[in-house]
């Protein structure tokens, strides 16, 4: 029996969650051109709001879920209107909003820790009992098809709005140019504001999805960070398209390369990735 | 008094990264998050050499900065080809690879069960046998390290060699104009910086007696970091200051009555807060001369 149908299924929901990781990171990037490791630690806020108010309160699944979405969310823009906007206004280089974003991520994540404690904890509430699809000797659970399908409906709907809305076309001028963006009367401060709050909530979702998957911690948020943001640059910073590819590349490696080894050494893979990506070929698979 | 003495200790060893971190990131702009590699590194070389072949403590020192100086001459290497954000990550991603080795080459590190029983170090000389095996002969050894470490920091940087590293900080153009060959100083620099790390694990191991890969953590890298913004970027005066508050904060926290495993998280709190009010208000840090 071949181990092989396994490693596909396992890549391809590591690559739809890491996919979303990179969704939110590139949108953010792409508006704000920094590289914000808080979005990391947002994830661990939506798993977190999940758990408490589905696990320890008992609440609806689905009303949790949205809770947990729009907090992260909330907590993204709050990020951006009291520490990075004041930051862009000052014209402050990239090095100290990186920083910034650090001092960030490691009071959150210390915050949840206080709160929750550090230990691992599983959203699903009946472990083991779920429901489970067998194709060709390969397992996929309930949870992880909806993943799957979740993680592409959101990339849909990304791509949609991007390119059909006025929202998204603001976007993208912003991207392309923020100053001029502002001078033609793009109100440039709101618009990167709801560009935090929806790529911090898609971050949220991805916690979540993890959380429902195999489990949360508090210290997740940067293992999740550093391989959303390696599916980002490999993928081509700033393209949707290539974040995707990206992240799902990222996904195969990873799950093909501890075929023979021990599984410890997934993040080691992951980032000897991304460094011959930056060696060779630096722009990602979509150049821009 | 004893605790004094520990916390003295462990003062002196983070004072050493500190000084040596802000070589590369305070005086030669490099943003890199990688310290507690080059610390780990010499630090499960003294464990190793100790345990495993009983050698000397100073001669495990010595193999350990020159094995970490080589490693860091091909992280380095790597490194140089990137600049602002990207060696940043770059930095990070060695970091973590170098954790993961610490994790999975159990044949020699035993993993995560850790290097347990390693021996203080002990002085021969012309029939003299000095033995550091009491905390105060070992917090003076920590403080003979951190003035050698203290003085070939100044003398670095005060030298013109200091300059250059000043000036690619600045405009790293302008000096290539100049004739310098830059990535050649960057290289120097990390590397050295790198071996000066390797001291102050070395210390870590024979102090602490025991370590496992827990220490040597992305987190450990991002802490030196907070240590060195917080003091002040270029300001060697300001790398013992950011170690001091750093070492000390959580014992304040404790004493004011937080139980020690809050009091941990509560740490990471206060200089997570601390990183993002520097960058907001000054960002070059209480004494530093320089900002990103």
């Amino acid at each position: 029996m071949s181990i092989l149908p396994q490693l596909v299924i396992n890549s391809i929901i590591a690559g739809s969650i890491y996919t979303l990781v990179a969704l939110g990171f590139n949108l953010i990037y792409g508006a704000t051109k920094f590289f914000n490791l808080a979005h990391g630690v947002l994830a661990v806020v939506g798993g977190y709001t999940v758990f408490f108010f589905f696990k320890e309160w008992g609440w609806n699944l689905y009303l949790a879920v949205l809770l947990g979405v729009i907090l992260a969310g909330f907590i993204g823009y709050l990020l951006d209107k009291f520490i990075y906007f004041p930051l862009r206004r000052r014209g402050a280089s990239g090095m100290v909003l990186l920083v910034a974003s650090l001092g960030a991520f490691t009071a959150i994540q210390a915050i949840i820790a206080i709160l929750f404690t550090s230990q691992f904890q599983t959203l699903a509430q009946n472990v083991g009992g779920q429901t489970i699809y067998e194709i060709t000797n390969a397992v996929i659970t309930q949870t992880q098809v909806i993943i799957l399908v979740l993680g592409l409906a959101i990339l849909a709907a990304l791509a949609w709005v991007l390119k059909y809305t006025l929202f998204g076309k603001a976007v993208k001028a912003i991207s392309d140019d923020e100053e001029v963006a502002r001078i033609v009367g793009i109100n440039t401060d709101k618009i990167i504001g709801w560009v935090f709050f929806i790529g911090s909530a898609i971050a949220g979702l991805a916690g979540i999805m993890v959380g429902f998957d195999t489990g949360i911690e508090p210290v997740m948020g940067m293992a999740l960070l550093l391989k959303g943001v390696i599916g980002a640059i490999i993928g081509g910073v700033g393209s949707l398209i290539g974040g995707v590819l990206g992240s799902f590349l990222l996904g195969f490696v990873e799950n093909f390369g501890i075929w023979k080894i021990s599984g410890e050494w997934k993040d080691a893979i992951a980032f000897l990735l991304l460094i011959i990506f930056l060696l060779f070929r630096p722009k990602g698979i979509i150049q821009k | 008094m004893d605790y004094l003495i520990h916390l003295a200790t462990l003062f002196s060893i983070y004072a050493i990264l500190g000084l040596s971190l802000n070589l590369v990131v305070g005086f030669t702009g490099l943003l890199s998050v990688t310290h507690a590699a080059f610390y780990g590194i010499g630090a499960y070389t003294t464990a190793i050499l100790l345990t495993k072949f009983g050698m000397n403590f100073f001669t495990s020192l010595i193999i350990g900065m020159i094995i970490t100086g080589v490693i860091a001459y091909l992280i380095g290497l790597v490194l140089s080809r990137f600049k602002g954000d990207y060696y940043a990550l770059v930095s990070f991603g060695f970091n973590i690879i170098v954790f993961s080795v610490f994790l999975n080459w159990q044949a020699l590190t035993r993993g995560p069960l850790g290097i347990p029983g390693i021996a203080k170090p002990s002085l021969l000389s012309a029939g003299w046998r000095i033995d550091f095996n009491t905390n105060i002969l070992f917090l003076a050894l920590a403080i003979v390290f951190l003035l050698l470490s203290w003085s070939l920091s100044s003398s670095i940087t005060s030298s013109s060699f200091g300059r250059v590293l000043k000036a690619i900080r600045e405009d790293e153009k302008a000096i290539q104009v100049f004739g310098y060959y830059t990535p050649g100083y960057k290289l120097t620099i990390f590397v050295m910086a790198a071996m000066m790390a390797a001291v102050a694990g070395s210390l870590f191991a024979s102090y602490i007696s025991f370590i496992d890969p827990s220490t040597f953590t992305l987190n450990e890298s991002i802490f030196i970091l907070a240590i060195i913004i917080l003091g002040g970027m270029a300001s060697h005066r300001g790398s013992i200051v950011g170690a001091l508050f750093l070492i000390l904060l959580p014992e304040i926290l404790r004493f004011v009555g937080f139980p020690s495993d809050i009091a941990a998280q509560m740490r990471q709190v206060v200089y997570g807060l601390i990183l993002v009010l520097l960058m907001l208000y000054r960002p070059q840090g209480l004494f530093g001369e320089f900002r990103f």
